[in-house]
């Protein structure tokens, strides 16, 4: 079920209503929001509740081993299991044709004949997220970081609890099971933020990406055109900025959802284009898969504990795992490299070169580091690497005229939008959405609020689904 | 030009066709199913046929689409064994059996959405047709019609300058669907000539960006769909819509009869009816050069069936 959809309209008032009424208790709510999860979750693919069931199970039962468990062989063992299971259906649906495809062709290079049909495996929407989620319990369960969910029924929602299930935040057990032990209530204040980021999610989502964004991408990133580079940089920021407001839409849905049944998720993003530089990026966009990476991969990996070259090695195996985990193709391994080669060499320099960060310079840095990340976008973007190349040299003027394909009305809109998203970025950078609405008249709030649901209303979309429910 | 006369519509979307097609999986032998691009959507009118016959078809006729995709898919995913009535509008049906070519592409992804649908987007649907219903502002369509009133149409009809290549003309919303797909062309269309204009500048912008015909690699495709389909008793009838002016002179020069219809009509070996060769259907006249008017269309319908049930092509239903 989408958040932008007539179902889920319906689905939330339902959830809602029952939630709110008097006729159950705190552990009858927690099954109510349990089965509407798996129900949210089932109206795509219901057989696919499966995998759902067997990731939560195996969970379950090796933190409660690991819990009780002292012996290091078998702790380790009821590890390994999750992650061979967790892992396991990720490799399986996610990678398999991939694996498969760049083992028929590796053959192929050495001269051994081989051919294989495609599997044309099913990707279970959101399977990325939820199995991260589930495997950040157990590592924390065998590292002793967390204590063990109090009930099976507080897991099962942890894992589950639909407004994060299919494209997160990704959010760690102690900061969700914990919520679940006493009953929770929205205030009315936390209530009517929470529609009220609801309306602002889905505003970035239909309003923002949909509506003025992704059709001006489609076609750039469609064409088979050597392109001329004004089209070529249109089709770029139009992405960057579709894949913003799809994400933090979908984020911001999530969070706001959450909030009005009284539960806190993380934020996810912070006003990630106003980054100075790319550690501070990674602080900033998708905050809950880089600090998973961070904690569960960088980390392990040695982190920055065994000299500079280790490091080295742990970020950038970190980012190309996390543009892998993005999809199963090489322009996502591609997307990864370069935001690992953005790292490496921002620490280099900053060993070498000290600038005082001011106003100024500030934002000119600020619009570097995001000019460096729409680079790695039409990687991310692109679905051949020919595409990618095309638009690159597009791009860097090494194509000469190349081909006008957007009208000089597209230009102006995606140009429009993307310097008051960058603007915005970074006169928010340093507070947030609810500091800002504290100090704003509720008349404008109201003002905002209703125009963004006019908007919504007149944009209506066609229920796109979420740019990162394939990932 | 100026757009007046807003009111709420349906959008023959895929959802609207999938539930359609739901009904082929429970037809029986005394079933019509028509398939075809938008001249059998507009030309056959479904009360006007169950008069006649006793029983509404199946509509599943699409826009500017082939129905080689529809066809293959109830020959090898269904066992009806009834009538397919096949709409053959040469330009399109000769078209092409690529894939990713525009007229097989919209038709494919309609038989697959009604594979891969799921119970949230059938909800979405029900939930959404009250409101497309009653609310005009429930404006987007799959079709994406210039005359849309949402935000994203709104927004991709300004247009500054002459920097892209000049594309299709502004193509506005010139019928009227129902639930069962019935559709019927707007009297605008028939009453304001200037409007029913915009409609044939579009077919000359098709007439003369499309690609030459792909006779052998379509017929083939359909006869061997056919010739499975006639195997297992079904009876299947082929069918050519009116056409007129520039839209009929154009189809003459690239599609000849002799060479496309007759061609066709002989290889597939079953009953055909082209409107040329009935008394009925020679003065009709299609004000936007390629579908019939509302009125026409019910006239059409009724006496075609009469041919039908005269020829024993088609049983009338109130008989027996």
């Amino acid at each position: 079920m989408l958040f932008n959809s007539l179902s889920f309209v319906l689905f939330l008032f339902i959830v809602l209503a029952l939630y709110y009424s008097k006729l159950f208790n705190w552990t009858s709510k927690k099954r109510m929001l349990l089965l509407s999860s798996y129900i949210f979750y089932g109206m795509w693919n219901p057989p696919l509740i499966i995998l759902l069931w067997m990731s939560t199970m195996v969970d379950w039962k090796a933190g409660k081993r690991l819990a009780v468990e002292d012996n290091q062989k078998k702790r380790k063992f009821w590890l390994i299991l999750s992650m061979c299971v967790n892992l396991g259906f990720l490799g399986f649906f996610k990678y398999g044709d991939f694996l498969l495809e760049n083992f028929t062709a590796l053959m192929n290079s050495i001269g051994v004949d081989f051919q294989a049909q495609p599997m044309d495996i099913i990707l279970p929407m959101g399977i990325s997220f939820y199995t991260f989620q589930t495997m950040s319990y157990t590592i924390d369960m065998y590292n002793r970081k967390i204590e063990r969910a109090k009930t099976f029924l507080d897991f099962a929602l942890y894992v589950t609890f639909f407004p994060q299930l299919v494209a997160g935040p990704i959010v760690r057990a102690k900061d969700l099971i914990t919520q679940f032990y006493e009953p929770k209530k929205a205030t009315v204040n936390q209530f009517v933020w929470g529609l009220f980021l609801l309306t602002m999610g889905l505003f970035l989502k239909v309003v923002m990406a949909d509506t003025l964004l992704s059709g001006t991408a489609d076609d750039v990133f469609s064409s088979d055109k050597i392109l001329n580079v004004w089209d070529a940089w249109t089709g770029t920021l139009a992405f960057s900025g579709q894949i913003f407001f799809d994400f933090s839409g979908y984020s911001t849905c999530a969070i706001g959802i959450a909030l009005m049944l009284g539960i806190i998720l993380p934020d996810n993003f912070r006003y990630p284009y106003a980054s100075i530089g790319f550690s501070e990026f990674w602080k900033r966009w998708h905050i809950s898969l880089s600090s998973w990476l961070r904690d569960y991969l960088y980390i392990p990996l040695g982190g920055n504990r065994h000299g500079i070259t280790r490091m080295y090695v742990a970020l950038m195996l970190t980012m190309l795992l996390g543009g892998l985990w993005h999809g199963a193709a090489w322009t996502f391994v591609i997307w990864g490299a370069l935001h690992g080669i953005y790292l490496v060499v921002e620490r280099l320099l900053k060993n070498k070169i000290h600038i005082k960060i001011n106003a100024w310079n500030g934002v000119l840095l600020a619009l570097l580091t995001y000019t460096l990340v729409n680079f790695t976008w039409v990687f991310f973007r692109a679905r051949e690497f020919s595409t990618a190349k095309n638009m690159i040299g597009s791009m860097l003027f090494m194509n000469g005229d190349g081909e006008k394909i957007l009208g000089t009305f597209d230009i102006i809109k995606v140009f429009t939008v993307i310097t008051i998203l960058f603007l915005c970025h970074w006169v928010m950078r340093n507070t947030s959405m609810k500091s800002v609405s504290l100090k704003t008249s509720p008349w404008i709030l109201g003002i905002v609020w209703a125009i963004m649901f006019f908007l919504i209303v007149i944009a209506q979309g066609s229920g796109e689904q979420f740019i990162y429910f394939q990932f | 030009m100026a757009l007046s006369g807003y009111y709420p519509n349906l959008d023959d979307n895929k959802d609207l066709w999938a539930v359609q097609r739901t009904k082929i999986d429970k037809a029986t032998k005394n079933d019509v199913v028509f398939i075809g691009a938008s001249r059998v959507l507009f030309d056959i009118q479904l009360n006007e046929w169950e008069k006649e016959t006793g029983k509404k078809p199946i509509q599943l006729a699409s826009v500017g689409s082939t129905p080689l995709p529809i066809f293959n898919d109830i020959v090898e995913n269904t066992e009806f064994a009834g009538t397919v009535v096949v709409g053959v509008t040469p330009p399109l049906f000769f078209s092409t059996t690529f894939l990713m070519a525009v007229p097989w592409k919209r038709e494919q992804f309609r038989v697959d959405h009604y594979f891969k649908r799921t119970y949230a987007q059938r909800l979405n649907h029900a939930l959404s047709i009250p409101l497309q219903q009653n609310l005009v502002l429930m404006s987007t369509s799959e079709e994406e019609w210039t005359s849309n009133i949402d935000l994203k149409t709104l927004l991709k009809n300004i247009k500054i300058g002459n920097r892209q290549p000049k594309g299709m003309p502004p193509f506005y919303q010139f019928d009227d669907i129902t639930l069962e797909r019935n559709t019927e062309m707007t009297q605008r269309t028939v009453n304001d000539t200037a409007f029913a204009n915009t409609i044939k500048k579009v077919w000359r912008f098709y007439g003369s960006t499309s690609p030459p015909p792909e006779k052998d690699a379509t017929m083939s495709f359909f006869l061997k769909d056919a010739k499975a389909f006639t195997e297992r008793g079904g009876n299947l009838i082929l069918l050519r819509c009116p056409s007129s002016g520039g839209a009929r002179m154009g189809e003459n020069m690239g599609f000849p009869r002799v060479d496309f219809w007759n061609d066709l009509v002989k290889q597939a070996n079953v009953k055909a009816y082209h409107f040329e060769d009935y008394e009925q259907f020679k003065n009709l006249e299609c004000p936007e050069l390629s579908h019939l008017s509302v009125k026409d269309a019910r006239y059409f319908t009724t006496e075609l069936a009469k041919i039908m049930i005269a020829d024993g092509a088609i049983t009338n239903q109130k008989i027996n």
